[in-house]
């Protein structure tokens, strides 16, 4: 039998393909330019300490992060009706809030972080349930859940810092192997469990196709309620992990969680041009979580108003959603 | 080849008594279906006449509420997906179903991954995958190409080769060659033939019975959710099984109405949209209707986009009223007197919502307007005229159309156009989802439109319809027009002969 090689798609794809590559190629270089920029202007940018600082204090962010990137994954990227878990930032407020009263309350570390945890996945599972069982738009219901968590919140701190410190809280904000940050290692560890998990399991495979193409994934037989239900509460844990995080780094609960919210959005969106496919990708979202730490760490240096960064991260989302909307366009 | 001894062994797949009600709709009415181990099995059968069903029970998405199934002899029952899977029965949808970002070896693979120490075999899924498609199709894709880069014929070889990779015994291609063109369609019935020679059964849906004939050794026509017969395509002439397929007992539906139709309204000359409308010419006069058919994929859908400025032609003019235009857009369309009878009516024909006044005034609010404001008075006079002449049942002019039943929904469409005094209407589908009485309602209303001296080009798969109630009949296939006749002569079987090609292969 002959074979013959088939040309693919013809010019559109050629012109998708160099697209998407510009785009990717274009977001390393925009994040290396930035890097070199700082280095050369900011003092002590480039230094040992800063750089893992850096990483450490992306930590929270990047979890966070990372459950909004499952969820994304598993509920399509549609902006309006994909998957997005708009009460994570809310829920680790209430996370935190539970492990530093735990904590005041005299209750020791494993007592709170078993509540927060279950906080946090009870959360997540409310979530799930509205979006899977009763089939709320994503948007919407992660809202309302993040007015009932946000509104919990206030009922445990009555909007007060409860502050906790207890040697396992110290130990994670310490400065651990290699003179790197506790903090750090543990985004480490979780950001390279979390790719395998997503990106190189038949388990991620399947998430992928859940929310690409829910009609092609209940085609090949998987459970796809069950997939999307699940990203929720991997959301709600990750909050729950993040809260924990939190509370060690700022010695204790803190109001004004909510505000993560907008940078939790702009790193899970931004992280999508990172990735080969243009797709939401743990790794894609790792990267874009340091890119806007780097980029606050040296307006920082700079002396530059923080207020800069939240105008730098808004544009930033309409860019990438931009771009991305303009690539997808040419695919159908 | 089927083997001489099949009439002894069990039928690879019989499906026995199937009935399935919709809420009131019977879709399928004892349904029977049966193929014998290794042949090609045709199933074909009209718009709703339980194709899909059929299928969908098979497929274990649709659970039938009586009837026996049985695979091979053993019958089988609460059919899931995945039991069927289990079963050996694959499905190569109509919509390739696979996700655009996948590699082709994950596209194969997805649900029954090739791992290595729980982690994904990423390189031996590309390559088996790889090795099967050269194997079956002799085709090399592209390298580490992505599913939304490859064509759509590459595509549904992926579809193929991912059901094979499941060793099946039995195949069901649902209107496989709907999305391709002529010479992948030759491939891919090579394809089929070489499945066949593996000893696999083939289950092959599709409208064309042109390529009934041309591949399958038994067809089962289904009508109204009900066998009809099982037959030799090489025995039976395709006119005859288009016969079977078309109901017969049709009673006094159309009125008569006498009009000569008058000077040319819309006259179209080689009008292209490819791929899907390669050149298109027809005159429509005043006093005149003009039947439309075809099925999907025949270019009917396409010429009524263009001539509402929906889609821009490649090629071609357009003339109304024996001047040229241009349709670029629908208000151009409008502005030229074109008014559209959409057929999704309650989504693009009507706004539900909004009262029947507002509804029939919508497109002609600058006659109502004085300075700029919209005189009620004025909307709800003409909106009163309208509702007796074409006696639309409501309560008056403020009532949601939500709140009128489909029919009438219909007639505040036609009253839109009206009020704005349009000459040609492109009526797509204008009796799809309303009940009979209605139907012969909105013929009457047809009929005076024309009457007063209005084109009407009437686009249906109603075949009775055309034939009861337009002049002239044009048929679409394959984006060209293969036949125009008067209706006298034209009979529902004969229309639907020639839309499936059965004609061009005599």
């Amino acid at each position: 039998m002959s074979m013959v090689v088939e040309q693919a798609g013809g010019e559109r794809a050629d012109l998708r393909r160099l697209g998407t590559l510009a785009l990717r190629a274009g977001s390393l270089l925009a994040f290396v330019a930035v890097l070199v920029f700082f280095s050369a202007t900011a003092p002590f940018f480039l230094s040992f300490f800063n750089f893992t600082n850096v990483i450490a204090q992306s930590a929270i962010l990047a979890i966070l992060a990372f459950g909004m990137t499952v969820v994304i994954i598993g509920g399509g990227g549609n902006v309006v009706t994909g998957g997005i878990d708009l009460s994570v930032a809310a829920n680790l407020g209430l996370c935190a809030a539970v492990y530093a009263s735990l904590i005041q309350a005299g209750q020791g570390d494993a007592v709170a972080i078993l509540a927060t945890l279950l906080t946090g996945l009870t959360v997540g599972a409310t979530n799930a349930f509205a979006v899977v069982a009763v089939g709320i738009l994503p948007l919407l219901a992660t809202l309302a859940v993040m007015n009932v968590a946000a509104g919990l919140e206030l009922v445990l701190t009555e909007n007060t810092v409860l502050s906790a410190s207890t040697p396992f809280l110290m130990a994670i904000n310490n400065i651990g192997p290699l003179g790197v940050p506790n903090l750090a290692w543990i985004l480490l560890v979780v950001a390279v469990a979390l790719i395998l998990l997503v990106q190189f399991t038949p388990m991620g495979l399947r998430l992928q196709a859940v929310g690409e193409h829910r009609e092609a994934a209940r085609a090949a037989g998987l459970p796809v309620a069950r997939y999307v239900a699940a990203t929720y509460l991997v959301s709600g844990l990750f909050a729950a992990l993040g809260a924990i995080l939190s509370v060690a780094y700022l010695s204790g609960s803190s109001t004004g969680s909510a505000e993560l919210l907008l940078g939790v959005v702009v790193t899970a969106l931004l992280g999508v041009v990172f990735s080969r496919r243009l797709v939401p990708t743990v790794g894609g979202t790792l990267l874009a979580a340091l890119f806007i730490g780097f980029l606050g760490n040296g307006f920082q240096l700079l002396n530059i108003s923080s207020y800069w960064v939240s105008g730098v991260q808004g544009a930033l989302i309409l860019l990438v959603v931009a771009a991305t909307s303009v690539l997808r366009r040419k695919e159908s | 080849m089927p083997s001489t001894d099949q009439s002894a062994s069990p039928p690879a797949l019989a499906m026995h008594g199937l009935i399935k009600d919709f809420g009131g709709v019977r879709a399928l009415d004892g349904a029977e279906f049966e193929a014998r181990s290794g042949e090609i099995h045709g199933l074909v059968g009209q718009n709703g006449a339980g194709k899909s069903t059929l299928i969908k029970v098979l497929a274990g998405i649709y659970r039938p509420d009586e009837g026996r199934i049985a695979i091979d002899g053993q019958p089988v029952s609460d059919l899931t997906p995945h039991k069927v899977d289990r079963l050996g029965i694959q499905f190569i949808h109509q919509d390739r179903l696979l996700v655009p970002s996948f590699t082709v070896g994950e596209a194969v693979f997805l649900g029954r991954e090739r791992t290595a120490a729980g982690l994904l075999a990423r390189r031996r899924m590309e390559r088996e995958a790889r090795a099967l498609i050269a194997e079956q199709f002799g085709v090399e894709l592209p390298k580490g190409a992505l599913i939304s880069e490859l064509t759509t014929a590459q595509q549904q070889l992926v579809q193929i080769v991912r059901a094979l990779a499941q060793k099946p015994r039995i195949l069901v291609f649902d209107e496989p060659t709907a999305a391709l063109v002529k010479r992948e369609v030759d491939r891919l019935f090579a394809i089929i033939e070489r499945l066949r020679g593996q000893g696999i059964t083939i289950v092959y849906i599709s409208h064309y019975l042109q390529e009934i004939e041309r591949l399958c050794d038994r067809v089962t026509v289904l009508r109204n959710g009900r066998h009809v017969g099982t037959v030799s395509p090489a025995a039976t002439p395709a006119r005859e099984i288009a016969r079977m397929m078309v109901a017969r007992d049709i009673g006094e539906l159309f009125p008569k109405r006498q009009v000569t139709p008058g000077a040319p309204a819309l006259a179209v000359r080689k009008l292209a949209r490819r791929p899907h409308l390669q050149e298109v010419s027809f005159t429509l006069r005043r006093g005149e209707i003009l039947g439309v058919t075809g099925l999907l994929g025949s270019g009917v859908k396409e010429l009524v986009r263009l001539l509402f400025g929906l889609d821009k032609p490649d090629a071609g003019q357009v003339e109304i009223g024996g001047q040229a235009a241009t349709l670029g857009s629908p208000a151009a369309a409008v502005a030229r007197g074109i008014a559209l009878v959409p057929e999704d009516r309650r989504g693009q024909g009507v706004a539900l919502d909004a009262s029947v006044r507002d509804n029939t005034t919508l497109a002609s609010l600058a006659r109502f307007a004085r300075g700029g404001l919209v005189r009620r008075s004025e909307e709800d006079g003409e909106t009163r005229r309208l509702i007796e002449e074409l006696r639309i049942r409501t309560p008056g002019p403020d009532t949601a159309v939500r709140d009128l039943s489909g029919g009438n929904q219909q007639k505040v469409v036609i009253a839109k156009w009206l009020a704005r005094r349009s000459e040609v209407y492109l009526l797509d589908e204008p009796t799809v989802g309303v009940d009979i009485a209605a139907k012969v309602e909105i013929y009457r209303l047809i009929g005076e439109l024309v009457e007063q001296g209005a084109a009407v080009l009437l686009v249906s798969s109603d075949l009775d319809e055309l034939a009861g109630i337009a002049d002239r009949i044009l048929v679409l296939y394959r984006g060209t027009v293969v036949r125009e006749l008067p209706a006298k002569d034209a009979s529902s079987d004969a229309l639907l002969a020639w839309s499936t090609g059965a004609m061009e292969a005599a």
